[in-house]
């Protein structure tokens, strides 16, 4: 690496002609055929006192153009008497050009803002860099609010490029979006790294700063706490941006069970990391306040909307007289189907109609299908009864990162939890009793979450509010995706700052990139691994940088190395479970004390185990087991008559 | 100082003018009735050039220009600035040029004798070069510009050749000089081992009957003999004709050029692998100039790279002459 921070000679000139003048906005420059120079490149126009009127002049090249003084191609045939081997046996090679087109950074003095001058070309130097990108003001204040982001190169030069974090993370603008195609944009690489030079440098002014990561796909985040393999250029490139090249340091898992209610539904299942794995269980409460988010708008009407609010007003958590002479108190979706049978029963038995409490009765069914539907495609997530876990609502810590995962989880449960999490945080921030005082919540595959045509999802409304309100609460999002154009417009357009990987070609040939030149198309669509292309407040033009790999284990390298373990059977997932909470325990007394009792009493009594967290875990399960009794023949379970046709539905 | 002086040449009473005669940035093409004495053959001969050959592995080229215009006129006598400069760019193992050389003069040309002495005074304080002609060449405005353009010819040619001798010192042992036209009008250069002569323009003549013939009609890729050319040559050198591209279909000329070298005994046995280097130097074509056909593209790249430096306002504009509005 050389740190130039010393002016070099000249590589260029700048020229005008009446075809291609200068303007305030564009100029363009010769080069000696061998330069440094390439598109991206940052340079500096005058400085020197000599032909420049005292105007300094930065620009980021955006084409470049290659001719001879070959006036048409026919000469070069005839000259070689048609044999292109010939062609190339010419004593001596054309006079040649390297033109370039530069697009105007910043202007000093800024007023009066005027043409280019035709002055001498420099390549742009650390100081330089930092004035033309308009990061002085951020990077050298008194209360510097710089985040690196990568380094500019060119020529042998490396700099630092720097986002400024009331730009990134509010409340000035916020909000980042990353596209790119699969597997080559390195999008997910490229958080991993912004946030942990964010945890390096966010001010101290703005507090606390924790971020919350989705894991959608794979084992794409399941590993941030693990190291990965960095070379020696990465770890140069780390130290040139001062951010540590090491794996965040607190990282907490959340992942449901899966459908047996004991097995955690993540890929972060191997006996060394499961540890700080929390399973994530949400009971009837916690489901209801976003029965919105789970029922379908087209077939939920203001008669169920209100039935639900009912519920969640006047029944849950209360003790409720049902009107036919039985006390509930409903806490789990069990005392809910409870309740409802009441209803049923009751209604048939004392010939009341059709109407319970003012409640149409196929109201109350089309709201206890759904339901139940809910507990059923997203068991694991949701509980039938018992209690929840859940995020550490106002204890976040600073610069810890929460990864969910919900990659396997049904596509409806990963509505509720996108929902439910962003709704809490929102809450949490707006009160300022989260934890911390920003949050960065990283979203990938918005193609799917917030997509541009399409029906008005839950999440897509979450989305679109984080993106217009959050920057005010310190909710910032991250959002990720392949197709930047077919995501909604609002959440793309209210990101502050946008980075690209390697782009699709046809992506490219979309309207949303028309502003880029065709050279710098072409370089977004060949970008290598690692290199991205950025847009923020503060750079008037895009500009491209480098980021080292991520100091994380990648989600392949860390299935090879952390193996999933496979799914136990009941008995041993519960011993399992209760070794996490302690150690001490003898297996063989948990087998015990869950031999012949049924796996729903298993799972509520483990649950409120883990929730109490008591100093002897294993009296603690006796008494939830309560004592045993013998075992009856299972109770039919009185089957909800199905709503059909939905279409004779009179709501 | 500028071109301050200029003010003080039209307060002194000369008219402004603006005028670039016709054809002033080229050479006189001076028709020449001359002879040649045998060397190779009795009689002339043609021989097909060695093909592909290599050429040397370092070559310079080295050319000039004239550009001259009248900037105002002392009664009817005009008066002519001139600009005339010489290149050398050598050409080594990337085959490509770059200038290793230059020089550059600014004359005034005008009859001295003719002006007003306010006129004289101003000329004389302009810093540039004066050259006088003689006055009975300038009484008529016609004959006074003929005899400008040879005045600023013989000082082209003569800063040619200092250049041409100042390079041709300093060339390397397996370096090659080819100056754009007569090489005998240097003794330096008549006699040096490595230096070439590329003349474009056949004003002169040097045989008649079936040898000129021979001579004008030669075909693609072969030479003439050497021979000896006589009259206007002032040091002793060898020559030949080469054809560049086949004339049949366009002009007896079209193609041809001919070859001074020094007069040795070397040049005639070297005269097919020089002929056939030379011809190798036909490509990349010289275009857009429209003597591309006999024009080296080495040369014509001097030409542009002196062209691109003469002063913008001694080369002739695009644009008509009507009366400048408001001025």
């Amino acid at each position: 690496m050389i740190d130039r921070t010393v002016a070099s000679p000249a590589i260029g000139r700048v020229v005008a002609t009446e075809l291609k003048p200068s303007t305030p906005h564009q100029f363009h420059f010769w080069t000696g055929l061998e330069t440094a120079i390439g598109i991206g490149a940052i340079v500096r126009v005058g400085g020197t006192g000599q032909g420049d009127g005292g105007r300094v002049v930065f620009g980021v090249v955006t084409d470049g153009f290659a001719y001879s003084d070959l006036a048409s191609p026919l000469h070069d045939v005839a000259g070689a008497d048609g044999d292109p081997v010939r062609a190339a046996d010419a004593p001596t090679v054309r006079q040649e050009i390297r033109l370039w087109t530069a697009a105007v950074l910043r202007q000093e003095p800024a007023e009066p803002l005027q043409p280019v001058p035709l002055a001498q070309v420099f390549l742009a130097t650390d100081t330089d860099i930092a004035r033309a990108l308009r990061m002085d003001a951020y990077l050298h204040s008194a209360q510097p609010t710089a985040v690196p982001i990568g380094l500019y190169s060119a020529g042998g030069l490396e700099a630092p490029v720097y986002l400024d974090a009331d730009f990134l993370l509010g409340p000035e603008a916020a909000h980042l979006n990353l596209s790119g195609v699969s597997g080559l944009a390195t999008k997910t690489s490229a958080v991993e790294f912004l946030l942990a030079s964010i945890f390096r440098h966010f001010p101290a002014h703005r507090g606390r700063v924790a971020a919350v990561c989705f894991n959608v796909k794979g084992s794409d985040l399941c590993f941030l706490d693990q190291p990965g393999a960095l070379d020696d250029e990465d770890r140069r490139r780390y130290a040139r941006l001062d951010v540590p090249a090491e794996p965040f340091g607190d990282v907490r898992y959340f992942a449901p069970f899966k459908s047996d209610g004991v097995n955690l539904n993540t890929l972060r299942t191997h006996p060394d990391l499961v540890g700080n794995v929390e399973p994530l269980v949400w009971g009837l409460p916690e489901v209801l306040d976003f029965a919105e988010v789970l029922l379908n708008r087209d077939d939920i009407d203001a008669k169920a909307d209100a039935f639900i609010d009912f519920l969640s007003d006047r029944v849950l958590g209360r003790e409720f007289e049902d009107g036919f002479g039985h006390r509930h108190r409903v806490q789990s979706f069990a005392d809910l189907d409870a309740l409802f049978r009441a209803i049923f029963d009751g209604v048939e038995l004392t010939g009341r109609g059709d109407m319970w409490r003012t409640h149409h009765i196929a109201t109350i069914r089309k709201v206890r299908n759904r339901l139940s539907n809910v507990s059923t495609r997203c068991k694991g997530l949701v509980a039938d009864d018992g209690p929840s876990s859940d995020l550490p609502w106002g204890r976040f810590e600073d610069r810890a990162v929460y990864v969910i995962d919900i990659a396997n989880v049904d596509p409806l449960g990963q509505d509720l939890v996108f929902a439910r999490v962003v709704s809490k945080l929102r809450e949490h921030l707006e009160r300022r009793d989260l934890g911390v005082d920003t949050v960065v919540v990283f979203v990938d595959e918005l193609n799917k979450y917030a997509p541009g045509e399409g029906p008005e999802t839950y999440v897509k409304k979450m989305l679109l509010d984080i993106s217009e309100r959050g920057r005010y609460l310190g909710l910032v999002l991250f959002g990720a995706e392949q197709f930047r154009s077919q995501v909604h417009r609002r959440v793309v357009g209210n990101a502050g700052t946008q980075i690209f990987g390697r782009m699709d070609a046809d992506e490219l040939a979309t309207p949303g990139y028309q502003v880029l030149s065709p050279a710098t198309k072409v370089k977004l669509a060949t970008l290598p691994a690692g290199e991205l292309m950025v847009r923020h407040p503060h750079f008037t033009q895009p500009i491209f940088v480098r980021f080292p790999r991520p100091a994380v284990l990648r989600g392949r390298d860390g299935i090879a190395r952390f193996p999933p373990a496979a799914d136990l059977p009941f008995e041993d997932a519960v011993v399992r479970l209760m070794l996490r909470i302690d150690r001490g325990i003898a297996p063989n007394r948990v087998k015990d004390l869950i031999g012949g009792r049924t796996p729903e009493d298993v799972r509520a009594a483990v649950a409120a185990v883990r929730r109490t967290r008591p100093a002897d875990a294993l009296a603690f399960l006796r008494r939830a087991l309560g004592d045993r009794v013998a075992a009856d023949a299972p109770r039919e379970r009185e089957a909800v008559p199905p709503l059909s046709p939905i279409g004779d539905d009179p709501y | 100082m500028g071109d301050a002086w200029l003010g003080a040449l039209y307060s002194a009473g000369a008219v402004p003018a603006s005028h670039v005669p016709p054809g002033s940035p080229g050479r006189a093409d001076l028709e020449e009735v001359a002879g040649a004495e045998a060397v190779e053959d009795a009689d002339l001969a043609t021989y097909p050039v060695t093909p592909d050959s290599a050429g040397p592995r370092v070559a310079t080229f080295l050319d000039g220009v004239q550009y001259w215009k009248v900037i105002g006129y002392d009664g009817v006598v005009p008066i002519v600035r001139a600009h005339l400069a010489a290149a050398a760019r050598r050409r080594g193992a990337d085959r490509r040029l770059r200038t290793t050389a230059e020089a550059g003069r600014a004359l005034l040309v005008t009859a001295l004798g003719l002006v007003r002495p306010g006129v004289r005074a101003a000329l004389e304080a302009s810093g540039l070069a004066l050259v006088d002609i003689p006055g009975d060449e300038a009484g008529q405005p016609g004959r006074a510009l003929e005899a400008a353009r040879g005045a600023v010819e013989r000082a082209r040619v003569e800063l040619e050749r200092s250049l041409g001798e100042r390079v041709a010192a300093a060339l390397a042992p397996d370096e090659w000089l080819v100056v754009d036209g007569l090489l005998s009008e240097s003794a330096v250069l008549a006699g040096h081992p490595r230096a070439l002569g590329v003349i474009k323009s056949h004003g002169a003549q040097y045989f008649s009957g079936a040898e000129l013939e021979r001579a004008l009609t030669l075909t693609q890729g072969r030479r003439t003999s050497v021979f000896r050319p006589r009259g206007r040559a002032r040091h002793e050198v060898y020559s030949w004709y080469l054809r560049l591209w086949p004339w049949e279909g366009n002009d007896l000329l079209y193609g041809l050029i001919r070859v001074e070298a020094r007069a040795h005994p070397d040049t005639v046995v070297a005269a097919s692998a020089t002929a056939g280097w030379l011809a190798r130097e036909r490509a990349p074509l010289a275009t857009p100039d429209t003597r591309w056909d006999r024009l080296l593209y080495p040369i014509w790249d001097v030409e542009q790279y002196l062209k691109a430096r003469t002063p913008r306002e001694l080369r002739p504009a695009p644009g008509s002459r009507l009366p400048k509005a408001a001025s």
